[in-house]
């Protein structure tokens, strides 16, 4: 009836004459990411009168004033727009990949972006493909309000990621999920076949994955073969990574000034230079401009019963300290079989080879060497460091000569998954998918014979060449396995009552395990000499009955859940979501394993309603509130419930070992899941003809039982059990606007905002104590954010003992040592004077990206930063021996008047390295991230045979306006209880590249 | 209304499949530990009681880097007279710096290091009698688990008496505790609540342990080393009798002589000789160079290069050492390592050639006694973990027995005791050094005696706790150099603000820190 309805309105509509007045419309229509004009827009409007884009993406076509125009593209998502009052028209079609954007994973399923009730932020493959890292995580920093990244620059290693703060004293990462598997790192991927990648913040988006996701989740979403098409990829970069920021330390005249005062003030022997007049800058030498290349091909190819999207990668990077590098191989199948129109069946498996070149020599090293010391004499004979470094301090190019390149490791994973779909009735799907994750990582080493050592004459003593005779050549050899199995069953109903009524019910079950086993050995010839070549290094080239030792280890774990979603819309308007999940774990024992977790979130379109249509300039409105509540358990070792026993300790009669047992650990057998439950309220709006748009949410997250590690004060072993409570607050806010200037000039500006409050409501009900971490820096207790920074606070520097009669002085002070605030005002310094100094977390995060395009050619700029926190230069407070200084170190005080700030030249003044505001840095930075210009050829250049062809320049990290000291501003946060000390961080390189992508 | 029907019954049968599921979960979620063991399934040997294995455990922290290495040969011997840090000036920084000069930091790693290496021990003692307790060994053997218990409460009370002459004040941690956070808000006890519970504890091992062990257990705890560990702790508080009754229980138990020569009893030779009463057993492989021994040797070891890079040259005999030797006394080569000279050569023990002071080796002198054969250092490695370390010895016994005899005003059998140590010295010396001391006057012999155990026990860890018990710290230490001590403070460790911190203020500072 309704059918026959509509038809007969058409036909009335198209007898009706028209009075509206005909008018001719322009414009340009572009793609809205890369903002290169589209070519072939259909242009049509509803009496039926179409054309299509030039070349420039321009259109001209007369229409009635009142009437809407539609764009139409093969693979773009068409829209329709009122062409009221206008002349012209620019307009950005999103591609159908982009589509995906409006799809959104949600655990065990999507939903259309549209219908969400949490927060949840989707980055697209594109954003991520051309930037220069192997890590596709990386690439995400600054682009995810709520999002903080942390970049390594060392090669192969993962950054760290915090979503919203930190919710536990023992675990802050996030969990991955890679088209449906549950992963902890993602380090297997190329960042080319990445479709998108959903960030799932809210209690409410992550409730579904019950059992890990208390620290949010980043979802991945893979490419596949896009409907009816067959397309060859290529994107390929090459680059090369540079330390832009050295740190500064002395050279050999300002080590031997600033020694000799330190001896001085010791009252000690001025040491005797005569020999050693070279200045040697260590940093210098042991690093390098680094290359690095990231490529990807992927065919794809879709027909009417299957579709096959294949790809092949390769990274490589090289570290900019010498000569760690990494390099990946990936390659990845995706098939799809659709059996009949009711039976899909389909896999994908992804193959990833990686090889190491692990970076032998540390940076504290290169820091820490004296200058005064020559490098070598010749290839197999170094010079040895000074007396007063000699047993703390080995030469840093000797090290990295004699070990470079001595061990090899390497390793393989294979992820896989098969899945069938029968979609029983109509409407309802059965899904079972059975995923695996098998690592296999492998390497063998070789410990070379030592060099010769010249140690040049000090005082009486002559100059000696010395060589270690008591050190073998040895090999090693290690093999670890990792294997995950996992299993979903999922049953889907989709169904709409009326078109008012749509609605999504899901329940499903799920099962992982994991089992990792470990195994190593090495053994050292004492009769023979192995040979420096590779063939060489297995354990059997040496004798069995030569020194060795071997070892070996297992982790198995289990996990089991079942999980139901509901979602439901009324009109598109009214919205609820909710879910509740059943989650059962190996770590907790019998009694406390299984938890119940769940969800409710609300939505409601305002701007669907009747009474909002008038407004016009507003698109979309929608408010929600969700509400969650989450088990997590990451972090803890297996079966520490259980009383376990460790054999690894003896004792000793005579020359006689016996081997003794005892607790490994203290176990609580009461062990059960922390749990987080949060609330989250957000705002969405689209205005002003979709050009701008902006997201605001508001969240409120506390987690309760918190696994702990507890320190016991008269034990060192470890003792993990629920206690305390931690909240994070915070806001998120994202803003976008692009718009056209011209016809062929556009641009489109985004940014967002983060800041998140974090506050330790209690640690331990029961008990009264503190956590401490890095040795007393950080504290969490109750009322202060986690692991905040806890010491002494600098005012100046005691310049005389006259002047410190008068002043609160510390026990052992002497002028030339740092004045601490007298914080309780008692008249002088004790432990209680210590206060808070400030956060290692930072709370603010933002980002800004623009992107502009003129013509053929595109422009983008991303800058980021952090805010509010603070670093340890904890480097600057080795004092165990004498190490070269950092160039600061020049101002020490002298005399009186000589400095506020450096304390005298002297370790043996202990109150000079108490933990102090002396040794914080503010951590707030911002960073041009991002730089690129890209040109995209006129695709009949290549006679159409090319579908697109864009080559651009980057640089990344080029320049970062910041306070710190060190090689990286960014915060080094991976340490919950005692982040921010900055004791030597890998630096984070400028890179700069030259890329090219292909389309065919 | 039908589909409805229909998918009703899909959904039951998929609860159905769930739940059939759910119970078989359980069988899923029970994963074993992975090779290892949990208290529930240790398949304790046959033929060993499943008490010794709980009580090895214990013995195995005696070696550790924080209870008998580092932070020790600070505390004993580095604050005292007889030793300074050695090395070069500046090496190690504050924390050692003020363990040689005073005071020690509040925030020193060692202190903190000897807090947690020393309560490490204890709570494995306290778990150990806790298992030795509820252990249902397949025989019963009372006798064994007695003596288990004696084991365990003896390496109890040495740990508590090193603590209580360490800090003072320190919370009395007596048991396992059923709920483990407990434990960080345990009080400080009284010195004097501290020695009667370890006097408690050594007086139980000296009535339970054996006389000695079989060879295969050489340097396992005996009622010897309880008793001569008593002998200290009473001797520490004053109480005479009772120390020269424990001292007596030693001397009169028939095990132990002053047989072994005096240059023999530091090397690997003299291990677990005659005159060994308590001693920190080490081994070492070349396959297993560390783990079956202590860094203890290593961290004394001559700071020089190649074949002398034994180590950081740490606790070097001081200037006051050296001129403390009565002429000709051959115990000060035995105890000091001379550097060579530009113009002299020294040699060591071993009669290595010493490298050159300066230039060769930051400092004159190192400790003679902790210095490995060169053999095993070619065979195994320079580090020398294999080194057993000299808790008590005869010699202190007899000289414990001396002191408590002379204070009780038994000079004659004081005098005895004295001169049967300076005559084991003298063996080995040209004629006319070292007579026997002659005088039975109770002031002189108490001069007499404590001399000599300066010298007969140098750089063995007694002489800082002596000069604190003698009540002559202050005037020796200020006499020495170390201008910076001071009485009523420097006496006594901080305690390590680490521990103040985590007890969130339960513990209270020592005085004057």
């Amino acid at each position: 009836m309704k059918k026959i309805l509509t038809l007969l309105l058409i036909l009335a509509a198209y007898f009706i004459p028209t009075y509206a007045q005909v008018k001719t419309i322009s414009g340009v229509v572009k793609d809205n990411t890369s903002l290169s004009p589209i070519a072939g827009v259909t242009v049509s409007d509803k009496q039926g009168k179409s054309t299509q884009t030039d070349a420039t993406g321009s259109f001209s076509i007369e229409t009635d004033e009142t009437g809407q125009l539609t764009f139409r593209y093969v693979g773009y998502k068409s829209q329709t727009l009122p062409v009221a009052n206008l002349t012209e028209l620019h307009v950005f079609l999103s591609s159908q990949d982009e589509a995906l954007e409006e799809i959104v994973v949600v655990g065990y399923g999507t939903q259309r972006k549209i219908d969400l009730t949490g927060a949840i932020t989707s980055v697209k493959g594109s954003e991520i493909q051309n930037m220069p890292n192997v890590n596709p995580l990386s690439s995400l920093q600054g682009k995810v309000a709520g999002l903080t990244i942390s970049n390594s620059g060392d090669p192969g290693s993962a950054p760290t990621v915090r979503i919203r703060g930190v919710n536990s004293t023992n675990s802050a990462g996030p969990l991955y999920v890679v088209d449906g598997v549950l992963h902890d790192n993602i380090d297997f991927l190329n960042p080319g076949d990445i479709e998108s990648m959903d960030i799932l913040r809210d209690p409410s988006s992550i409730a579904i994955y019950g059992l890990r996701g208390a620290n949010g989740v980043i979802a991945i979403t893979l490419k596949k073969a896009a409907r009816g098409q067959t397309t060859i990829n290529l994107a390929s970069s090459i680059g090369f990574n540079r330390v832009i920021d050295k740190i500064n330390v002395t050279n050999a005249e300002g080590f031997k000034e600033l020694y000799n005062r330190q001896l001085a003030n010791l009252n000690a022997k001025s040491f005797d230079y005569t020999n050693y007049t070279a200045d040697t800058d260590w940093q210098d030498l042991i690093m390098r401009n680094g290359f690095s290349t990231n490529n990807n091909l992927s065919i794809s190819n879709s027909g009417e019963k299957s579709s096959t999207h294949f790809s092949i990668g390769y990274n490589k990077q090289n570290g900019v300290v010498k000569n760690g590098d990494y390099e990946r191989f990936t390659a990845r199948l995706h098939q799809d079989l659709k059996i009949n129109d009711r039976f899909r069946i389909g896999g994908d498996i992804t193959g990833m080879h990686w090889n190491k070149t692990p970076t032998v020599i540390s940076f504290t090293n290169a820091l820490w060497s004296a200058p005064i010391v020559p490098v070598q004499y010749d290839q197999n004979t170094f010079y040895s460091m000074p007396s007063f470094q000699r047993t703390q301090v080995g030469n840093p190019m000797a090290t990295l000569s004699r070990m470079d390149g001595k061990s090899l490791p390497k390793g393989y994973r294979f992820v896989a998954n098969a899945f069938a779909e029968w979609e029983i009735i109509n409407n309802l799907k059965l899904r079972s998918t059975v995923y695996t994750d098998l690592g296999f990582n492998n390497s063998k080493s070789y410990g070379p014979l030592p060099f010769h050592f010249i140690n040049l004459g000090e005082h009486d003593s002559p100059t000696s060449t010395t060589y270690d005779k008591t050190v073998y050549t040895s090999v090693s050899q290690s093999a670890d396995e990792f294997t995950r199995f996992q299993q979903d069953h999922t049953l889907t109903y989709e169904g709409t009552i009326d078109n008012d009524h749509r609605f999504t019910a899901m329940a499903g079950f799920t099962t992982v395990y994991n089992h990792n086993t470990f195994l190593k050995a090495d053994r050292r010839d004492t009769t023979i000499n192995i040979p420096n070549q590779e063939a060489y290094w297995y354990i059997n080239v040496s004798n069995e009955n030569n020194p060795g030792t071997y070892s070996g280890r297992g982790e198995k774990n289990s996990v089991v859940g079942a999980f139901a979603r509901i979602n439901y819309a009324y009109q598109d308007k009214y919205l609820i979501n909710a879910t509740i999940r059943r989650d059962g774990s190996s770590k907790f024992a019998k009694s406390n394993r299984w938890g119940t977790f769940g969800s409710v979130g609300v939505g409601w379109v305002l701007s669907s309603e009747e009474f909002f249509k008038p407004i016009e300039d507003i698109n979309f409105l929608k408010l929600r509130a969700a509400w969650g509540k989450i088990g997590n358990s990451n972090g803890i070792a297996d079966n520490i419930y259980q009383p376990g026993l460790t054999n690894a300790n003896t004792a000793i009669f005579g020359d006689n070992v016996y081997t003794a047992v005892q607790a490994e650990y203290i176990p609580d057998p009461n062990l059960r899941w922390e749990v987080v439950r949060g609330i989250d309220l957000g705002v969405e709006l689209r205005a002003l003809r979709n050009r701008l748009n902006a997201e605001i949410n508001l969240y409120d997250r506390t987690t309760t039982d918190m696994l702990t590690q507890l320190p016991i004060p008269n034990d060192t072993r470890n003792y993990f059990t629920n206690l305390g409570k931690i909240t994070n607050k915070g806001i998120e806010v994202s803003l976008g606007w692009n718009d056209f200037i011209g016809q062929d000039f556009s641009y489109a500006i985004s940014g967002n905002y983060s800041y998140n409050e974090n506050k330790v409501n209690s640690v331990g009900d029961h008990t009264n104590f503190q956590i401490i971490g890095n040795g007393g820096a950080n504290l969490t207790e109750t009322g202060r954010s986690i692991g905040y920074f806890y010491g002494y606070k600098q005012i100046g520097i005691y310049q005389s003992l006259e002047q410190m009669e008068n002043m609160a002085v510390m026990e052992g002070s002497l002028p030339g040592d740092i004045t601490y605030a007298d914080i309780n005002g008692d008249g002088k310094i004790t432990t209680a004077d210590r206060t808070y100094l400030g956060t290692p977390f930072p709370p603010h995060n933002f980002g800004l990206s623009i992107n502009l395009a003129y013509k053929n050619f595109d422009f983008l700029i991303e800058g980021q930063g952090v805010a509010g926190n603070h670093i340890y230069a904890q480097r600057r407070t080795a004092n165990f021996a004498t190490l070269n200084y950092e160039s600061n170190r020049l101002d020490a005080w002298t005399g009186p008047g000589s400095t506020n700030i450096e304390p005298i030249l002297d370790n043996s003044r202990g109150n000079n390295y108490l933990f102090s505001s002396h040794y914080l840095e503010p951590g707030d930075f911002f960073r041009i991230r991002t730089l690129q210009l890209g040109y995209t050829f006129d695709t009949n250049l290549f006679h159409n045979k090319v579908k697109k062809a864009r080559l651009y320049i980057s640089g990344q990290n080029l320049k970062t306006w910041s306070k710190v000291t060190g090689y990286s501003p960014e915060a080094p946060i991976s340490n919950i209880i005692g982040g921010g000390a900055d004791n030597g961080i890998y630096p984070l390189p400028a890179t700069y590249t030259f890329g090219f992508n292909l389309l065919f | 209304m039908k589909t409805f029907a229909k998918y009703k019954t899909h959904l039951t049968a998929a609860l159905i499949v769930t739940a059939i599921c759910f119970t078989s979960c359980e069988k899923f979620l029970d994963t074993d530990r992975q090779g290892a063991y949990t208290e529930e399934d240790y398949p304790y040997p046959e033929n060993s009681s499943a008490y010794d294995l709980h009580v090895f455990g214990v013995y195995n922290d005696l070696r550790a880097y924080s209870v008998h290495t580092d932070a020790f040969i600070n505390a004993t011997s580095i604050r005292s007279d007889d030793a300074d840090k050695g090395s070069t000036a500046e090496d190690g920084g504050a924390d050692v710096i003020g363990m040689d000069n005073f005071p020690v930091l509040t925030t020193s790693g060692r202190a903190n290091a000897l807090w947690t290496g020393f309560y490490g021990m204890i709570t494995k003692a306290n778990n150990a009698i806790d298992e030795i307790e509820k252990a249902e060994p397949a025989q019963p053997n009372e006798h064994l688990k007695q003596q288990a218990l004696a084991e365990v409460r003896f390496l109890r009370g040495y740990s508590y008496f090193m603590l209580v002459r360490l800090f003072g004040n320190i919370p009395l941690i007596d048991r396992r505790f059923d709920d483990p956070a407990q434990q960080s808000n345990v009080k400080q006890s009284s010195p004097d609540a501290i020695y009667s519970f370890l006097e408690e504890d050594l007086t139980f091992a000296a009535a339970n342990l054996p006389l000695s062990w079989d060879s295969k257990f050489a340097g396992r705890v005996t009622s010897g080393a309880a008793n001569g560990i008593l002998a200290k702790v009473y001797l520490t508080q004053k109480k005479w009798s009772a120390a020269l009754g424990a001292a007596n229980q030693v001397i009169g138990s028939g095990q132990y002589d002053l047989s072994t020569s005096y240059s023999k009893i530091f090397g690997e030779d003299g291990e677990n000789s005659k005159e060994s009463v308590f001693e920190v057993q080490a081994t070492a492989s070349p396959s297993i160079p560390q783990n079956n021994g202590t860094q203890y040797a290593s961290i004394q070891g001559v700071r020089g290069e190649n074949d002398w890079n034994l180590g950081w040259g740490w606790n070097v005999p001081s200037d006051m050492l050296e001129a403390a030797y009565e002429v000709g006394d051959p115990r000060k080569e035995r105890t000091i390592l001379y550097a060579s000279t530009a113009s002299d050569k020294s040699y060591s023990i071993h009669n290595e050639l010493m490298p050159i002071y300066p230039g060769g080796v930051p400092n004159p002198r190192y400790n003679h006694k902790i210095l490995s054969n060169p053999s095993l250092r070619r065979s195994i490695n320079r580090g020398s973990w294999w080194m057993n370390i000299r808790i008590l010895r005869y010699a202190d016994v007899i000289l414990m027995a001396a002191e408590a005899a002379n204070e009780l005003g038994q000079t004659e059998e004081a005098r005895t005791a004295l001169n049967s140590i300076r005559e084991r010295a003298r063996r080995e010396a040209l004629a006319g050094t070292l007579p026997d001391i002659a005088s039975n006057n109770q002031t002189e012999l108490r001069t007499h005696i404590r001399h000599e155990r300066r010298i007969e026990l140098a750089m063995e860890h007694d002489r800082f706790f002596d000069l604190v018990r003698w009540g002559i710290a202050e005037k020796t230490m200020h006499d020495a150099g170390k201008k910076n001590f001071k009485a009523g403070r420097d006496e006594l460790l901080p305690i390590p603000q680490t521990q103040i911190d985590l007890s969130k203020g339960v513990l209270i500072q020592n005085n004057n820190y």
